[in-house]
């Protein structure tokens, strides 16, 4: 009946589908075939000549199902009788460094140890613990996901996506459909919001399996805003059991934590999160640490990457036994911590040590401090209880020992620069810093630099994909290189002009000149093609240049400590907030909210701004509002703006107060670091300190409702009135 | 089948419809702007944002049967002789702009608000923006860029 529905071409199931995919674990079916793992899950898809006829087809399909048991969080999969979700767990090709468990629900299990624990619990005076949970969340850009896949007649496949990986989703297709990936071009025209969900391959492998059966045509499917949440991505999802031990004088001994992460159907997207959770131990340094991450399949959408890329949750935990240790050794919140601080010389959890340009915790915590907590606290009133709260931070790239930024500069013969890149530009601005970057190096306005507006993998320099805050320090690094080596041809050709060695020569951004005679030179717009001799002779390379640049010595973690080289390239900030809360509506209020990060060097005021005070509304939101609901067969019930209720400007802070520390560091581009993640790391600990500072009760699941704080006022009350 | 004519951004158009067609749909897909923007079909999250007869009306949830007679303005129609308009200039300005996803609705907004009112208070800009969805910038530049709007046009800029 659906295929003789109106402006119907084809119905297409998982039926015939031979292959699964992944960039990471090769786990995910293009559409389900013969189970349905969560409730969105791809079963069949029109294609129709419009949207709408597709729509009034899709309507007629008829589905039986045989109802499996649906386990939503981690700990239910995990349990001895449950059912397997995938019975081939662990038979699915995976990255070497990855460690399913065949026969349960576990897809990964990681470890970081770091001597023994059992000694470090007697050497301890003191312990604190807790469960920390981070429920379900969409990382919900306004722009749903949206893919057109195109198998071409001459055995070539064009995709147009929404994605910001196209190298990824390029080769993923090319080994899928085993062609050249040569044969795959990929484009990535403009993308309405990103943060995270928009990474690894997301919807573009299911479109190009629908459009492999109709050869020679384009098909296109733009996700309504309900599948945007049901058959997309979602995030979060972590339970964390964390312990922390010290000493009397507040010295840090221990940490020990088992991650559960609930990752959904599918574990491809989500095992590097639970690493990223589990390897993290905030801003100081644990002389021991046993930290296990379980990333275990659940029936839920699958859980992808969501702005901070796991290291929220573990900042989460970290920072809210940091405040309750404090109150256990009755010591000041900020006299512990800056005994453990990540100074010189001190060890990450991952081995690596801390040197001198890696930035300054101290400074960041310091600023905050000044602002949120040098003056007298506000007394509770009539209508509202105050409190403070504080977090430090600190997060790394999450890359991989290969993930390079490339870079292409072509000089005009007027001049002015064409630059391309493969960075997906997502709103953080990065062709921005791109432009200043390379006004910079090649001397000249940024006004004559024009920056690439679409990524076209045969026309784009190779990218591994535009993830982990780190094109900055990356690109900004391709960008110095590929214009140096520019730099270089304009010399050589002058050199030719000028009838001298290349060293003899100055580069100025209008001509290159002799060093001991700047009166003798040539014009840069003489050599941009090579230099052409008054008879017309032409000699030199014409001048355009490519490069790339990955974060140096970046490793895979031991197989049996976990540790390695993960970080490299770290970026330290503190947040901390004043908030006010209604006694009358349990409503959190927050009347400032301040965060400070030592950014190395300050690129663009404006867009660090913007990424700082964005991100912290992300984290407000994750704190207090947004919440994926499902009911207990799986089915997601507030898919919509309208149920799934991030904020609006109405719950904006009253305040947002950023500052920016210059640590220069010494791999970035002139010194500068990664920030589009951090701001989110330290909202959710700030504010559950915050909570705890102004009612006296310790919080650990988030997003905390004001229903929930009304209950807590209740109980309050009752407890100094016995009303 | 149902033949509607209208204005857009000042050009005269008459197409045949279907019925159920919303206005955005006609927008994007009949008279390809693509500058209005979808965002969700429910109304909650004002990317779509044009103005009908002067009123800022969220496109995706205004039946394009209503059309008939109309004048509509979209991002489109709103520079002049190839200058941006200073609602434009200012959201720029003020960095309000990160993935731009949500700026043409909440221009449009803005739009329809100064010409009925360009003396609104603050509390009045944030009634009118809290129609708006945006996960980028965290509403502050907005904010800023709705007053330094306000500022340009009315020094003429």
């Amino acid at each position: 009946e659906t295929e003789k529905s109106e402006g119907v071409i084809k119905v297409v199931t998982g039926k015939n589908c031979k292959f699964t995919y992944g960039d990471c674990i090769r786990d995910r079916y293009p559409m389900a075939v013969d189970k349905v793992r969560y409730i969105g899950e791809p079963v069949a898809a029109v294609i129709a000549d419009t949207s709408y006829h597709a729509k009034q087809a899709v309507k007629k399909i008829k589905v039986e199902y045989e109802k499996l048991p649906v386990y939503i969080d981690a700990l239910e999969s995990l349990k001895d009788d449950a059912v397997l979700i995938h019975e081939k767990n662990g038979e699915y090709w995976h990255l070497p460094s990855y460690k399913p468990i065949p026969k349960t629900n576990i897809a990964n299990y990681y470890v970081l140890k770091k001597g023994d624990i059992d000694r470090a619990v007697k050497e301890s005076d003191v312990i604190v613990e807790g469960e920390f949970n981070y429920k379900f969340g969409s990382s919900s850009a306004i722009e749903p996901h949206g893919t057109i896949a195109w198998f071409h007649e001459d055995n070539t496949v064009e995709i147009w996506s929404s994605s910001i990986c196209p190298a990824i989703i390029q080769d993923d297709i090319a080994r899928t459909y085993s062609i050249p990936a040569s044969n795959v071009r990929v484009h990535i025209p403009e993308i309405g919001g990103c943060f995270g969900y928009k990474s690894d391959v997301t919807i573009e492998q299911t479109v190009a399996y629908i459009a492999s059966h109709v050869k020679g045509y384009p098909v296109k499917w733009v996700a309504s805003r309900k599948e945007d949440y049901t058959s997309t991505l979602i995030g979060h999802g972590v339970r964390i059991k964390m312990k922390i031990g010290a000493k009397k004088d507040g010295s840090l001994v221990f940490i020990q934590s088992k991650v559960y992460h609930s990752t959904g159907a599918y574990a491809d997207t989500g095992v590097n999160i639970t690493m990223a959770a589990t390897h993290t131990v905030g801003v100081y340094e644990f002389p021991y640490a046993l930290c296990e991450g379980y990333t275990v399949y659940t029936n839920t959408p699958p859980v992808g990457a969501f702005r901070g890329y796991g290291y929220q949750y573990a900042h989460f935990a970290i920072e809210r036994l940091m405040d309750m240790l404090a109150r256990k050794l009755d010591m000041d919140i900020f006299e512990l911590r800056e005994k453990n601080y990540l100074t010189k010389n001190k060890k990450f959890g991952t081995g690596e040590v801390v040197n001198e340009d890696y930035g300054d915790i101290k400074k960041c915590s310091d600023t905050i401090k000044n602002i949120i907590f040098e003056k007298e606290k506000l007394k509770e009133d009539d209508n509202y209880f105050y409190g403070r709260g504080f977090a430090a931070v600190v997060k790394a790239p999450k890359g991989a020992p290969h993930s390079s930024k490339g870079c292409y500069v072509k000089f005009n013969g007027d001049g002015s620069v064409s630059i391309n890149m493969g960075g997906a530009e997502v709103g953080q601005g990065l062709r921005t810093v791109v432009q200043q970057i390379a006004a910079e190096t090649l001397k000249i306005e940024p006004e004559r630099i024009h920056v690439y507006t679409e990524i076209d993998t045969q026309y784009s320099p190779w990218e591994w994909q535009t993830i982990g805050s780190m094109f900055t320090v990356q690109g900004g690094r391709a960008v110095i290189r590929a214009c140096q080596k520019a730099i270089d041809k304009l010399i050589e050709n002058a050199s030719y002009a000028l009838r001298t060695d290349k060293d003899m020569l100055e580069y100025d951004g209008e001509k290159v000149y002799l060093k001991h005679n700047p009166d003798v030179f040539v014009k840069v717009v003489d050599l941009v093609r090579g230099y052409m001799h008054e008879d017309g002779v032409t000699v030199g390379e014409v001048v355009q240049a490519t490069s790339d640049a990955r974060l140096p010595r970046y490793s895979n973690p031991d197989p049996e400590t976990g540790q390695g080289n993960l970080g490299v390239s770290y970026t330290f900030g503190a947040q901390g907030c004043e908030i006010r809360i209604d006694k009358k509506t349990g409503e959190i209020i927050i009347d400032n909210f301040a965060s400070a990060f030592d950014i190395g060097k300050v690129i663009n005021p404006v867009q660090l701004r913007g990424q700082i005070v964005g991100g912290v509304m992300i984290g407000i939101g994750g704190t207090l509002y947004e919440e994926l609901k499902f009911d207990k067969d799986g089915r997601l019930i507030n898919p919509h703006f309208s149920t799934y209720k991030f904020p609006t400007i109405k719950e904006m802070p009253k305040k947002y107060e950023v500052v920016f520390i210059e640590t220069p560091e010494s791999i970035g581009p002139y010194g500068a670091r990664g920030i589009g993640e951090h701001p989110v790391l330290g909202v959710a600990p700030a504010i559950l300190n915050a909570i705890y500072d102004a009612l006296g009760v310790d919080l650990y699941e988030v997003p905390v409702s004001k229903e929930k704080i009304l209950e807590l006022i209740k109980d309050k009350i009752k407890e100094k009135t016995g009303v | 089948m149902e033949i509607i004519s209208f204005k857009v951004n000042g050009i005269s158009k008459t197409i045949q419809i279907e019925g159920h067609e919303s206005l955005l749909d006609i927008l994007r897909e009949k008279v390809n702007l693509t500058g209005t923007k979808r965002g969700c079909d429910d109304g909650s999250c004002g990317a779509c944002t044009v103005v009908v007869n002067g009123e800022a009306v969220k496109s995706c949830i205004f039946s394009a049967k209503k059309l008939n007679g109309a004048e509509v303005i979209t991002i489109e129609g709103i520079t002049k002789n190839g200058d941006l308009h200073p609602i434009q200039k200012a959201m720029i300005d003020s960095g309000a702009i990160q993935c731009g996803f949500c700026t043409p609705g909440i221009i449009m907004e803005l739009y329809s608000l100064f010409n009925k009112n360009l003396n609104a208070s603050e509390n009045e800009l944030i009634d009118a923006l809290a129609k708006h969805l945006c996960r980028c910038t965290g509403y502050e530049s907005i904010l800023d860029g709705a007053k330094l709007a306000q500022r340009y046009i009315k020094e003429n800029k």
